[in-house]
This record gives structure tokens, C-alpha cells and sequence, in this order.
């Protein structure tokens, strides 16, 4: 007995339909026929090209005159190949698809693998090339930054020259115990704006600070470890990182879940704005810890950075300080300035152990090149 | 209906998409996990499955569309583009004045890489075993992506007019089975929808800024007269408030206007031989397909994409028509006879990522 399946057949080189049943003839023969049982075409199955199974996409057998045959039968498509001893191209990934089992595995996979491409290889791709990047590049972008905030944050400095020539005596100090050196990072003032008080620190070394900041400093070594935080965030080209974290996770969702479209793009502006969130925490922790060395280097006492932290906080917030932020770009203010106070004792080492891999997250790093 | 050779009244073919979302689900998550532990070779195999359950499930007067590029070919036009963005980092890290002549091998490859893809996609399309081409030549796609580009960069009042070159550009060089396509509407139109999404933007920034402004300053402030159920939001929060309302708005404004802007352009489409296209979608419901989508992929850890894209393929592709004032049956046998007589070779074209 032969298998016989339904379809519409065409004519080669016609787009009419005919519908039609295929059936597996003697000697590995594909018959297509008319409804009433006229033969349409006797070909050799060896002859006859069939499209890959695809959910539940229609079977297409492309006979080697320019004829086909369409069917929407799958199971039947794969019952008749197999009487004709013809390959079943595709049935394998077919499988794989309609597997639940197959399926849940692929999805731990999946989100084991995002897991770790964000946790580990994206913070280490953009630190690779950001102490690549050529200096040109930091440059521009510090001066488009600079230009872009005085235009619509930051006001001119009102600071006097003597407070001026203060801060840069106390900010060369600073840099010659730094990584960059005396010639590796420039002051500059500028007025609060809407910023108030603050600093920052631009890819080429070029550090801001505003005038409120120096107002609320009551002792050298406070205003000595913001510089030193901010000279850290130069020497690891944070800033840098930064923008190659933004555009890598975007591109890497785009890559594996194979759509570069709006949807995709969309989707990952809000996972993207938090994985950053988490990364720049990490840099804040880095600089402060950066910041606390030198401040031992100096001689002075990491915690003076820490009295900063609150009064700035209560400045801003009232006497209780700012509440905690769950997904801020900054760590608690509380927790750093905890952290800050415990490095008097002596930097807080964490060591990573890469001959127990699982102990690090199975950590890139442990395979590091430098 | 009209009979066989009369001129009736146009017929109206509605496109339909018969995806299901849990079962392009199980495809898409196979092909993740494949392309993960391929190292990502599998996403060429990966591209043509999702094209061919896109396609194969968009039917047009009872036929659906069928993709029918080979991975293979995926493969090496990827392959290429990684040699050559590979080539490019290295040498501007070694050497960085090679910058400058990079720069000038892609403004000189691009028009050949755009041509490339879109005619490899259209002429791996088919529908009716009728197949689509494209014929822009190096010179159109260097004056339209390369030419204009630039002047849309240099002067943003350029960018709907620019946007029009390239649909022009794009739609006019399209054939299926040697007829043409082709889209011709006024510049002004596509101006006012390009001010109108500007007017929109604008509001949005006004109206997160202010949303962004009062949610810190509560936080800030105000936050104990929730006791001890505080906002969990800084004062440094600004940015990161402003950036997700305004991701998300930005979002619903650009689906909104890009839907309006295909409306004009895809709805002044004619094809050869007496048919007319539409597309009426309501850009405010695809606005809010997309963000939702968005916002239920970010819950679901990414889950909910796949189902996402299904619902938006439904809703676009009704919202797509052929109006047909004669017989698509006859129409489609003689372009079929056309095709058969110009034989067109399809190898030689790589797939380079130049999408729509």
C-alpha cells in the first residue's frame, strides 16, 4: 500500500493550481495525481527537491521539469519521504524545536549565557578597548562633553584666584602620586549651574570641578580625595568604558537574538540602563578605593573622604540624608562612606582566586593577557 | 468579482499572518542556545529559519511567501564583514592614519555592500514561485545612502527629503518577476509627518524632564511622608528616570511616525500591470505594540520577545493590501513567463545585514 498525501500541484512554468495527492510508487517513484486520478507526473524521488520541515510551513516538492507540488501535510510529507527512502532534510532541528525537554535546556542556556556575557565579558571587552582607544578620540569627546555642559548645566567659576591657585597646588600633589603624573590630568573651575556640588573627570584627564564643592570642603584632604577619586576614573577610562558598555549590549542582544530592529533596540534600552547602572557602581567602588591609596600615599586618612560624602548628602537631602537608591549609577552614600572609613585601616583586599574558578563566577580575567 | 478578462471592480487581498508566538518561541530560543554553543556560526542558520517562518507564514490570496536564501551564503557575507570590521580595528589600533582610508573603502563599499543584500533578500523572495529582484545600480545607491546621507547629517532640515531618496531608491528598483514597482508621492507630505514627530519629541522632552524633575525632588525631599516605604530613588536618579520615560517615549514617537511615514510610501506604491499597495496601520496601536512589547520582554527576562514580534506581524501585516483591478491568477502566470524568460542567475550576491 502506498502513502497518499493532498496538495495542489502547478505546472511547470504555471501559477495556476491543480489540486492534487502525491503518493509513493514502486521503485522509490513520487506520483503526483489529479483529484480523478489521472497521473500528472511519474518522477524518480532522487530527482525531486523538497524544502527543509518548518513548524507548520507549507511542503514545497520542486520536480526537476520546473513543476511542483505544495502540501500543507506535514506528518504526511514526512511519511512519504521516508517510503520513498529520501532524506528528510531539516527533521532534525525540526525535533530539536518541538522538544519541550529541548527547549527548557535551550532556555537555561540562553540565560546562562546573557548571564555571563554581561556579568563578565562585556565590563572586560570595554576595559580592553578603552585603554585602546586612541587618545584623539578621548580628547574630542572630552571637549564636546566640556562644551556641551557649559551650555546648559554648568555656569563660569566664581572662585577667587588664590582659592584657584590653592586647589591646583593641592590637585598637583595629588596627581604626583597618581598613575597619570603631574602632566596627566588638568583642573578646571567652573560655577555650579545645576549641577551644584561636584567634579568629574573627562576621558583626556581633564577634571571639573564647580565652586560649591570647594565651599563645602573644611579640610584639604577631603578635596584631595575627590581629585584622586576622579584621577582614577582617567587612569581606568571609565568614561570610555562606559560608552563601550552602552553600544556592546545593545549590539550583543541584536547578534543572538538575531533582530537588529526597533523592537529589539527598544527592548534593551531599560536591561541596558541597568546593567550600566551596575557597572558604574563598580567604577565608583574602583575610584574610591583608588582614591583611599592615595590619600594613604599622602599621608592623610581615607575617612576625610567620607565626611565629605555625608555633608554633601545632608546638604541635599536634610539632616536624615538622601534616601538609598536601589538603581542609581552611585553606590548608598552610606555604604561608601562605611567602606571609605574601614580603608583607614589599611586597603580592603579581595582576592580573586583563578585556580577556583567557581569561587570568581568562572571569571574572564582569571585568562587575562597582561 | 470580475470574470476572466473583464475590467470589474478592484479586489482587495488582504495580507495575513498565521505565526503563532509559542511556537516561534520553541524556534527562537533553539536557535539562541544553537547559536551560543556554535559561537555564534549557527545565527546564519538561525536567520534563515526566522525569515522562513516569517515569510512562510504570510500569506497573500491564499499563497504565503517563501524565503529561500542558503545559510551558506549568510555565512560567508558575514564571515567578510567580521574579516573586515576585524582588519579595520586592527590597523586603527596599529596604525591609526589607515582611519582616514577606511573611511573612504566604506564610503566607496557601502553603495555595493546596500545593492548587495537588498537584491540577495529580494531575489530570495518569492511568492507564487515568482521571485522579486532588485536592480539598483552602484551609482543610484552611492548618490541615495552615501550623497544624501551625508547632507541629512549635515543639515537635519534634509532628512525627510532624504528619507524619500532612499524609499524612492529602494521601491522603484524592486521588480517581482520583471514588473516594476513603484512609489511616487509629494515631499511636502512626508515633511509634515517628520514635523509633526519633531513637534511630538519635543513635547515628550518637556514633559519627561518635568516628570524626571518631580520624582527626584519627591524622593528627595518629600520622601518621609512615606515613612519607611521610601521611593527607592537619589537625587542622582535624574538621568536614570529621564532616560528610561524617555527611551520608551521616544520609542512610541519613532514607531508612530516610521508607521505613518511606510502608510505614505508603501501606500503610493503601484506595481506594474494594474495593481495599486496599501498600508493603513494606525501608528498610535503600533506606538503601543512596540512599547509594550518592550516593556513585557524586560519583565519576562527576555521571554516575552518572541511572542512580542508575533503580535506585531499580525497586526502589521492585515494592515497590508494588494488592490487588484485585474485577475492575479493571469498576472501572476505571465510574470511567471517573464521570470522564466530572462532566467536569472541568483548566485553571486551576499547577504550583508542591509535590511529595510
Amino acid at each position: 500500500m502506498s502513502w497518499t498525501i493532498e496538495g495542489r500541484y502547478f505546472h511547470a512554468g504555471s501559477a495556476r493550481e491543480v489540486p492534487a495527492r502525491a503518493s509513493a510508487e514502486p521503485q522509490r517513484v513520487l506520483r503526483i495525481a489529479a483529484e480523478n486520478g489521472d497521473v500528472l507526473a511519474d518522477v524518480p524521488a532522487g530527482q525531486v527537491k523538497v524544502t527543509s520541515r518548518l513548524a507548520r510551513l507549507v511542503r514545497r516538492f520542486d520536480l526537476p521539469d520546473g513543476a511542483r507540488f505544495e502540501t500543507g501535510d506535514n506528518d504526511g510529507a514526512e511519511a512519504l519521504l521516508l517510503t520513498l527512502r529520501k532524506r528528510r532534510r531539516g527533521r532534525f532541528t525540526d525535533r530539536l524545536e518541538r522538544a519541550w525537554p529541548v527547549v527548557g535546556a535551550s532556555l537555561l542556556v540562553s540565560l546562562f549565557f546573557a548571564y555571563y556575557l554581561i556579568v563578565q565579558a562585556v565590563p572586560l571587552l570595554a576595559e580592553w578597548l578603552a585603554l585602546r582607544t586612541l587618545p584623539t578620540v578621548g580628547h574630542a569627546m572630552s571637549e564636546q562633553t566640556l562644551a556641551a555642559l557649559d551650555r546648559f548645566a554648568l555656569a563660569s567659576t566664581q572662585l577667587k584666584p588664590a582659592d584657584q591657585a590653592r586647589a591646583t597646588m593641592l590637585f598637583r600633589r595629588v596627581a604626583a602620586k597618581s598613575r597619570g603624573g603631574v602632566s596627566g590630568y588638568r583642573l578646571v573651575f567652573r560655577g555650579g549651574g545645576r549641577i551644584g556640588p561636584n567634579a568629574f573627570a573627562l576621558p583626556d584627564g581633564t577634571i571639573v570641578m564647580t565652586d560649591p564643592l570647594w565651599v563645602a570642603v573644611k579640610n584639604d584632604a577631603e578635596i584631595e580625595g575627590v581629585f584622586a577619586h576622579e584621577m582614577s576614573h582617567v587612569d581606568h577610562a571609565h568614561q570610555l568604558q562606559r560608552v563601550y558598555e552602552a553600544s556592546l549590549v545593545p549590539a550583543l542582544i541584536g547578534i543572538f537574538t538575531g533582530d537588529m530592529t526597533q523592537m529589539s533596540q527598544i527592548s534593551s534600552i531599560l536591561p541596558g540602563v541597568i546593567v550600566q547602572s551596575a557597572y558604574s557602581r563598580r567604577f565608583e567602588s574602583q575610584a574610591d578605593d583608588d582614591g583611599a591609596a592615595v590619600l594613604r600615599r599622602l599621608g592623610e586618612k581615607p575617612s576625610h573622604m567620607a565626611d565629605l560624602l555625608e555633608r554633601l548628602d545632608k546638604q541635599l537631602c536634610g539632616k536624615a540624608g538622601c534616601p538609598p537608591s536601589w538603581i542609581g549609577d552611585h553606590p548608598d552614600t552610606m555604604a561608601r562612606a562605611a567602606r571609605l572609613r574601614a580603608e583607614d585601616k589599611g586597603p580592603i583586599v579581595v582576592t580573586q582566586d583563578c585556580l577556583r574558578p567557581w569561587q570568581t563566577g568562572f571569571s574572564l580575567r582569571c585568562l587575562s593577557w597582561n | 468579482m470580475s470574470d476572466a478578462g473583464g475590467q470589474g471592480a478592484p479586489t482587495i487581498h488582504t495580507l495575513e499572518f498565521h505565526g503563532r508566538g509559542a511556537e516561534y518561541f520553541r524556534i527562537w530560543i533553539v536557535n539562541v542556545a544553537l547559536s551560543v554553543l556554535t559561537l555564534g556560526i549557527y545565527t546564519a542558520w538561525a536567520k534563515v529559519r526566522t525569515q522562513r517562518y516569517f515569510y512562510g507564514n504570510t500569506y497573500l490570496a491564499g499563497h504565503s511567501f517563501e524565503y529561500h536564501a542558503s545559510p551558506w551564503r549568510i555565512l560567508i557575507g558575514r564571515a567578510i564583514a567580521l574579516t573586515l570590521f576585524l582588519g579595520y580595528s586592527l590597523s586603527v589600533i596599529v596604525l591609526p592614519v589607515t582611519f582616514g582610508i577606511w573611511f573612504l573603502i566604506l564610503g566607496a563599499a557601502l553603495p555595493w555592500l546596500a545593492n548587495s543584500s537588498i537584491r540577495f533578500n529580494a531575489r530570495n523572495t518569492s511568492w507564487r514561485n515568482v521571485r522579486f529582484n532588485f536592480n539598483g545600480t552602484y551609482f543610484e545607491a552611492f548618490i541615495a545612502y552615501v550623497v544624501w546621507s551625508a547632507a541629512a547629517l549635515a543639515f537635519f532640515p534634509l532628512i525627510p527629503y532624504t528619507r524619500r531618496v532612499h524609499d524612492y531608491f529602494y521601491i522603484n528598483r524592486h521588480r517581482f518577476g520583471g514588473r516594476a514597482f513603484e512609489t511616487n508621492f509629494k515631499a511636502r507630505r512626508i515633511y509634515v509627518l517628520y514635523l509633526f514627530g519633531f513637534i511630538l519629541i519635543v513635547g515628550l522632552l518637556v514633559a519627561v524632564i518635568a516628570v524626571a524633575g518631580a520624582a527626584v525632588e519627591i524622593a528627595t525631599h518629600w520622601h518621609k511622608l512615606f515613612g519607611k516605604f521610601s521611593l527607592p530613588l537619589g537625587p542622582e536618579d535624574f538621568t536614570l528616570i529621564f532616560f528610561v520615560l524617555f527611551g520608551l517615549g521616544s520609542a512610541f514617537v519613532a514607531s508612530f511616525v516610521t508607521t505613518l511615514v511606510t502608510n505614505l510610501s508603501i501606500g503610493s506604491t503601484t506595481l506594474e500591470g494594474g495593481f495599486k499597495l496599501s498600508s493603513t496601520a494606525w501608528g498610535l496601536r503600533v506606538g503601543w505594540i512596540v512599547v509594550t512589547n518592550a516593556l513585557l520582554t524586560v519583565l519576562t527576562l527576555g521571554i516575552y520577545y518572541p511572542f512580542g514580534r508575533v503580535r506585531l506581524a499580525r497586526y502589521r501585516m492585515r494592515k497590508y493590501a494588494v488592490i487588484a483591478s485585474g485577475d492575479l491568477d493571469s498576472f501572476t502566470a505571465e510574470a511567471l513567463e517573464t521570470q522564466n524568460a530572462i532566467g536569472e542567475e541568483i548566485a553571486g550576491f551576499f547577504d550583508f545585514g542591509f535590511g529595510l
